[in-house]
């Protein structure tokens, strides 16, 4: 077990490498001056171009411009932003760090509890007009993304049954449609795996052995069948999750919403290349410890994974 | 459950059954009507999608114009209708490179094994590590927003997948007899990869290779609905969401066509998917 952690440590830090690395680069292969572009109508000022180069450090070396980068990143404050001229982008991006991880958390809580317990119903009444319905609105769920589901909600909730504000942040009924769009893409996913590892599980001989001796049909349901299915479901957490990030992106476009999703399209408009770029980072690093974190669990419940991964 | 379940089903047999597939039949007439109209959408669309015609826009469904106009007045079911001619030819070109890139790769290290082998897959293990948005954003940082950017970045993020599903099949192919005897004969390397190997993989990677245009049309709108996709004044189905979400209380035929016509396409991809597996995969039916 420690032998594959280390490994997967070192594969964890080869990736966060490879995104230093791309991420500086490709803002340097990108064509035009940045400082040209702070300037804007000031582009003839030659002495305030020399000032904001040298503030930059755009007049260093690439190897010195790297160590800065590095040193940003260490520090916290991820560099200067180019739109918001001397704010660095930790000022810039503050404000999103304490929404987006906040919706994220919130919709994967709401998420799985639900998505499991959609799975129970449909798997336990297989075949009937529950399950139908259930599997019907999962491939519903499923299939329409987030956006296209939102304009739906949107028009009825808010615009023809005006229950709910259109858009916004800050307010409590401004939560509702967001978190309702966040949540049942991934719930879906959860009961249509929950349902399939279900209806496996059951047919699974230590099932008939605990209805065989008696076991009453709940104890049977969410002791030993139910155990048995969050083992394998474990392992969607991270793709859930990866899910997630690009549902924050959408959610905080539609809903109006300045998380970081919001803040790194914009940055991206605005050709603000060291708050996308720090953005991209954080999410590489949240979605790779995240899925670090359910593989390590994952070989700690179930040893047969440790073993396979070992060998490989 | 007996042995004879597993064994793969042949043509009559194979036919029948996916007739039989509610899922495959639904999903497949679904994929099949998208697919029509995106073939002749210039035939079909009634306008032209992109030109302007300020006297006329906002109109409501109805009259000369079947679902409207939207702020320009532009008829709002041609660009319905191209916009799914649209959104097919990025998903087609994106599955062409990504087969080409990924199934390259995956036969190569496959096949030699060794330090080609270690170099491909590690490239591939560092690129699923990034969550697919982020690969998008930052392909859009670099080229700037446009379809050539949703093209290099949905492949950038799907050749991986493909990579792996390519190596495995070679890796259980070269094993064969035929492989051997070809060896033997002293068959070049690009002949054996070409006459031998690839027509024997071909087919699981065509599965997976339809399969996945769905998702990478799923893609395509979340980017272009995101502004960073394909771009004004072509028509796509997640940039005339984005563009009527603002109007949804006084004109709500322009994000609602479109939402729903994405929708109902991307639930026929999805039945269409999962009757084939069910069909294909005998083990994985109950």
């Amino acid at each position: 077990m420690l032998n594959y952690s280390l490994r997967r440590l070192a594969a964890l830090g080869l990736v966060w490498a490879v995104a230093v690395l791309v991420t500086f680069f490709a803002v340097r292969l990108v064509p035009g001056d940045p400082v040209m572009m702070m300037l804007g109508d000031q582009s003839g000022n030659a002495e305030l171009a020399a000032r904001l180069r040298a503030d930059y450090g755009l007049d260093q070396p690439w190897w010195t411009q790297l160590l800065t980068y590095l040193g940003g990143i260490a520090d916290g404050s991820f560099g200067l932003s180019y739109r918001y001229v001397g704010s660095t982008v930790f000022d810039v991006i503050s404000g999103g760090l304490r929404i987006t991880p906040v919706l994220a958390l919130i919709a994967l809580a709401l998420a799985v509890p639900l998505g499991v317990g959609l799975g129970i119903l449909a798997a336990t009444r297989a075949g009937s007009w529950t399950d139908t319905g259930v599997i019907l609105f999962l491939v519903t769920g499923i299939s329409i993304p987030g956006f296209a589901l939102a304009s739906l909600l949107v028009w009825l909730f808010a615009v023809k049954l005006a229950l709910l504000p259109v858009a916004g942040w800050g307010r409590p009924d401004q939560l509702v449609l967001p978190i309702l769009v966040l949540v049942i893409p991934p719930m879906a996913v959860v009961a249509r795996l929950t349902r399939t590892y279900m209806l496996e599980v059951l047919e699974r001989d230590f099932i008939r052995t605990a209805r065989a001796k008696g076991v009453r049909e709940r104890l049977v349901i969410w002791r030993h069948a139910l155990g048995n299915t969050l083992v394998p479901l474990l392992t969607s957490i991270g793709i859930i999750f990866g899910g997630l990030l690009s549902g924050a992106f959408v959610v905080e476009t539609i809903f109006n919403i300045p998380g970081l999703g919001r803040i790194a399209i914009d940055s991206v408009l605005a050709r603000d290349y060291p708050v996308t770029m720090s953005i991209v980072l954080l999410f590489t690093a949240i979605f790779t410890l995240v899925n670090l974190a359910v593989d390590l669990l994952y070989g700690v419940v179930d040893p047969r994974i440790r073993l396979a991964g070992d060998t490989a | 459950m007996s042995s004879v379940e597993d064994i793969p089903p042949e043509g009559s047999d194979l036919a029948l059954r996916l007739l039989r597939s509610r899922n495959t039949m639904i999903g497949g007439t679904i994929v099949g009507a998208v697919l029509i109209v995106a073939i002749f959408a210039p035939w079909l669309a009634p306008y032209d999608p992109t030109e302007v015609n300020i006297l006329d826009n906002w109109r409501p469904p109805g009259g000369a114009h079947l679902l409207g106009t939207d702020e320009l007045g532009r008829d709002v079911l041609s660009r319905l209708v191209s916009g799914a001619r649209v959104s097919m030819l990025v998903a087609l070109t994106v599955l062409a490179m990504t087969m080409t890139i990924g199934v390259a790769a995956g036969m190569i290290a496959g096949w030699y094994r060794g330090w080609r082998d270690g170099l491909i897959m590690r490239t591939v293990d560092v690129i699923f590590a990034f969550p697919e948005v982020i690969v998008a954003i930052l392909v859009a940082a670099v080229m700037g927003p446009g379809t050539a950017t949703v093209i290099v970045a949905l492949s950038l993020v799907w050749w991986p997948g493909i990579a792996r599903l390519a190596r495995s099949l070679v890796l259980q192919v070269k094993t064969e007899t035929y492989v051997e005897a070809a060896l033997a004969c002293a068959t070049p390397t690009w002949r054996i990869m070409l006459r031998h190997l690839l027509p024997n993989i071909a087919a699981p990677l065509m599965i997976r290779a339809s399969l996945g245009v769905g998702l990478i049309i799923m893609a395509e709108a979340t980017l272009s609905f995101l502004g960073i996709g394909v771009q004004e004044p072509r028509p796509t189905w997640g940039g005339m969401i984005r563009d009527g979400l603002p109007h949804l209380r006084s004109d709500p035929h322009l994000a609602l066509s479109a939402s729903l016509a994405l929708g109902i396409t991307m639930i026929g991809f999805n039945l269409l998917g999962d009757g084939l597996r069910d069909v294909l995969d005998p083990r994985a039916r109950r």
